[in-house]
């Protein structure tokens, strides 16, 4: 066979002309006959006592077929990492927004009208809003069995790091933050629920990670998992938020008290107002380096918001401390963590898992270093990037890595040095200034400790008599275009066209049970599995084709959707009828298991978790307006090694979107919370970069090739944000010499800045005396 | 009609959608992206903020881009509606859509009607726009996803297939 015929290539995404036409069916496009409504009724108060929930008027209300509170609810603490989540509270409100009741009816205005009326008796208790104070002696307790308000903690050293330090020739030590990110998708959250009289439940959930939200929901219900049929329909963007949910429990709860369907939409206030958000991180690092450059200690001190209940926070904080040795050598490092309770929405993981958040930081702390140092910062960045084939302090094997490559492409293609030398020589504090900041990054490609039970992805192929292929893998779609390249690699093995194959969407009844998409896992994982299961499917036919030409499978010859032998052929369409008819309508089936060489690491945290780590360097040129504060970013470079591009135009997109992410994070976005309540739940309030806001962006994949991937693919949409904020933070401090520590670069923030650096220049005082 | 009629009790409404006169009883108020979603089942616009902050339910009316969100159905009268389902054929595709699956102008796609509708005001023009233009035409539209830059590639390519066409 020749070349791959459809990877590679940039093809259209396979589900886009639903998308085009309005036919996609996301959740709140979905009615089911009987279809109620539901509303939740949330706590007014960040903190209090919940004394009785007076439920009779709502019940009074005309089309109101339930109105649950905790009583109604199978009475169980429960949650993915602590048991602190419930249906419904019960004895306490630990956050503004937090369920006391829910109202199903058969209008959505009917249920509103209700909600209305249902009244909390609550005795409020001194609340905490900042999770420095929140860990602090006497500060209010969220958990009267969590005392000193400790969620999770992590912990972690290698080597000696004191001893590193004593002999280091500069140690540079400083303190970044890292603020709350709403994920801003643009479909706001919804579920439906339907209860079944043999005792069983079906949850259609927009979850990306649904098998392993259904043991949570399983345990809560109390019902086994195989009783939650789990139906994933499109998921209107997530970027983490919409991983394990508190919403599809209260659907199912009044599913059963009703025994009618329930569907619950939030408008996007509600979404917003209650949103788990990217938990607000707090460090202190320190890194200690020899006269030539040579980083030999790293140490971390991370404190972060869980918020009232932990939703995935832990594993967010984790990766914050120490998933940056896994970029650069620092030889020895120590870091500690703490998430603390406090009476706010609970904070979940979003797109660059912690890792962006470190990087934030360290990657300024690196120009720093190269300044003191006098290296240049790509060169400072090549002496200690991890390399190819090395296992990195915690294990964690480089099986592939272009960084360099990465770095010296994207230096050349913005002309790094030469525009260097211009924004220097015009760095300042007044008028417009141009600055220029580069910022690398890395990360995984799948994270063995996600589920206890296994990692990898299996996949089936089922093909029917008139050529149709339906691909059933676990992992979901969430827009960023694996059902396409699943089906470009599945048909690379068939010899069918991405036009014959669909990808079924997860159906717990029907797919494989899997880990899910998230840690950027799901090409390389799901990837292999499909390959896998295309190849058994092709040996079948293949097998059957060889019997039928009275040959052996060895010298059938493919070409595009035709297979040869000799002056025969049949095309795939064709083939499958033959196997179907041979097979007394059999559909031709083919499973694939994927068992990723990755490894469950150790009780010191020692050990290989991923099976491939894509890097990425970024280049960031920005304008600083320096009367009103506003930064623009004005051009953009992203060169990245993703191993293989599975398909170039679906990638470019992830670059693309990835990175105005990275800049509505840098310069705009942030949750504005005043005593636990968010005052900013609208797009008008929080802003999320618009097309003006985009700079012109290069994007480049370097030639790579990553041996544990499908067809030497990995990972790349959350590596692509990770270097983002710090690219346009050390651009920034290119333009005027500021370091800022704090994100977002918002107008006030930079304003505040450069009035204090004016103030205490004294080339400014003569500037200002010249005009 | 009376107050009462546009507040809370039901009025008569006629409208046309995408060629068609659809009747039916709602409150006057009554958002159009609502009325579209709920009573002719035409879910293809999509509701993001209920706000005009998002434009994901922006639809025609008389050929102007609209919030549908905002604009009450007893308001659109005699005018024309026009919403991403009745932008193509059957088979056929309206040159916006080519473009955009030429372009991969699309990742979650809940945004992707709302942009649709908005860019056909491009469409109309006799000079093609700049990608520039397009910029400042999609102010009004949000989307999380793509960056925007495929989404304006795909608008100023639908500009030479509308004129091929």
């Amino acid at each position: 066979m020749s070349g791959p015929a459809w990877v590679g290539q940039g093809i259209p995404q396979v589900d886009m002309l639903d998308k085009l036409r309005g036919s996609t069916k996301y959740i709140a496009d979905i009615s089911v006959s009987g279809m109620l409504h539901a509303v939740i009724v949330r706590s007014p108060v960040a903190h209090g006592r919940l004394h009785a929930v007076d439920v009779d008027r709502a019940k009074k209300v005309p089309g109101v077929r339930a109105v649950l509170t905790s009583a109604d609810t199978p009475h169980r603490f429960f949650g993915p990492h602590a048991n602190d989540w419930e249906i419904l509270a019960s004895e306490k409100v630990r956050s503004f927004g937090d369920e006391i009741a829910a109202i199903a009816a058969t209008t959505l205005d009917a249920a509103r009208e209700a909600a209305a009326l249902v009244t909390a008796t609550v005795e409020e208790l001194p609340a905490v809003f900042d999770a420095r104070e929140a860990l602090r002696d006497g500060a209010p307790t969220v958990w009267e069995d969590r005392p000193g308000n400790v969620a999770n903690s992590f912990q972690i050293s290698r080597g000696n790091v004191e001893e590193a330090f004593a002999k280091a020739d500069l140690v540079v030590t400083d303190r970044y933050s890292t603020n709350q990110i709403y994920h801003a998708y643009l479909e706001p959250i919804g579920v439906m629920a339907e209860y079944h009289p043999s005792g069983s439940y079906t949850l259609t959930v927009p979850s990306h990670i649904p098998y392993k939200a259904r043991l949570t929901y399983a345990g809560a219900l109390g019902v086994r998992p195989d009783q939650i049929r789990i139906v994933v329909p499109p998921i209107g963007g997530s970027f983490g938020a919409k991983y394990e949910m508190i919403e599809p429990l209260i659907a199912a709860v009044l599913a059963r008290d009703t025994g009618r369907p329930v569907r619950l939409v939030y408008d996007r206030e509600e979404d917003a107002l209650i949103a788990r958000s990217r938990p607000p991180f707090w460090f202190h690092h320190r890194i200690g380096v020899t006269a030539e450059g040579m980083f030999i200690a790293r140490e971390t001190e991370v404190v972060g918001t869980a918020g009232s209940r932990v939703f995935w926070s832990p594993a967010v904080l984790a990766t914050a401390i120490h998933r940056v040795d896994s970029l650069y050598n620092f030889h020895n490092m120590a870091g500690t963590g703490a998430l603390a309770y406090t009476n706010e929405a609970p904070t979940t993981c979003m797109r660059g898992f912690g890792n962006a958040e470190s990087l934030f930081g360290i990657e300024q702390m690196i120009d720093e270093i190269g300044e003191k140092l006098g290296i240049d910062p790509v060169e400072l960045r090549q002496r200690n990037a991890v390399r190819e084939g090395e296992t990195t302090l915690h294990g964690w094997h480089i099986s592939s890595s272009k960084l360099p490559e990465c770095l010296e492409r994207v230096k050349e293609v913005s002309d790094l040095d030469n525009q260097r030398r211009e924004t220097r020589k015009q760095r300042g504090l007044t008028g417009v200034r141009r600055g220029i900041g580069v910022a690398i990054a890395h990360h995984v490609s799948g994270y063995r400790p996600i589920l206890a039970d296994y990692d990898g992805s299996s996949a089936i192929v089922h093909a029917t008599s008139g050529g149709r292929v339906t691909l059933f893998v676990g992992e979901p779609d969430i827009g960023q275009g694996q059902a396409t390249v699943l089906s470009q690699l599945a048909c690379d093995e068939l010899g069918c066209s991405p036009d014959d194959v669909n990808l079924q969407g997860v159906d717990s009844a029907l797919s494989p049970d899997a880990v899910g998409t998230l840690a950027s896992r799901a090409t390389t994982m799901a990837g292999n599995a499909v390959v896998a299961a295309a190849r058994s499917a092709r040996q079948k036919l293949d097998a059957l084709l060889a019997d039928h030409w009275r040959t052996t499978p060895d010298r059938l010859h493919r070409e595009g959707e035709v297979v040869h032998f000799g002056e025969q052929s049949l095309t795939f369409r064709e083939s499958m009828a033959l196997y179907a008819a041979s097979n007394c309508g059999l559909p031709l089936l083919g499973e694939g298991v994927h068992r990723p060489a990755t490894q469950m690491p150790d009780k010191d945290k020692y050990g290989n978790p991923s099976a491939a780590y894509p890097f990425a360097a970024h280049v960031a040129e920005v304008e600083v307006d320096c009367d009103s504060g506003q930064i623009r970013v004005t051009r953009y470079w992203a060169v990245h090694d993703s191993g293989t591009i599975l398909n170039p135009s679906t990638a470019r997109g992830q670059v693309v979107g990835a990175i105005a992410q990275g800049v509505g994070w840098a310069l705009m976005e942030d949750v504005k919370v005043d005593l636990g309540r968010v005052r900013n739940p609208n797009f008008l309030d929080y802003r999320i970069p618009g097309s003006g806001d985009m700079p012109e962006t290069y994007v480049e994949f370097v030639d790579a090739y990553e041996p544990n991937g499908p067809h030497g693919a990995k990972s790349l949409a959350e590596a692509a944000i990770n270097p983002v904020t710090a690219a346009i933070a050390n651009a920034f401090h290119d333009a005027t010499g500021i370091r800022c520590h704090d994100l977002p670069l918002a107008p006030e923030r930079i304003w505040e800045l450069l009035t204090g650096a004016r103030a205490q220049s004294p080339a400014h005082d003569a500037e200002e005396a010249l005009i | 009609m009376t107050t009462a009629a546009i507040h809370e009790g039901s009025m008569p409404v006629t409208i046309t959608v995408n060629g068609r006169t659809e009747k039916a009883e709602v409150p006057g108020l009554t958002p159009l992206g609502d009325f579209l979603r709920e009573k002719l089942g035409l879910t293809g616009t999509k509701l993001g903020c209920r706000a005009g902050d998002c434009g994901s339910c922006t639809v025609l009316v008389d050929s102007v881009p609209v919030a549908s969100c905002l604009m009450p159905v007893a308001q659109v009268g005699e005018r024309a509606v026009a919403t991403v389902e009745g932008l193509g054929g059957e088979g056929d595709l309206h040159p916006l859509q080519e473009a955009f699956r030429n372009n991969n102008a699309s990742q979650c796609g809940f945004c992707i009607p709302g942009i649709l509708m908005a860019a056909t005001a491009f469409l109309d023009r006799a000079e093609p726009p700049s990608r520039a233009e397009v910029v400042d035409g999609l102010s009004g539209n949000l989307c999380r996803c793509t960056g925007y830059e495929s989404i304006v590639s795909a608008i100023v390519e639908a500009h030479t297939l509308n004129r091929e066409a």
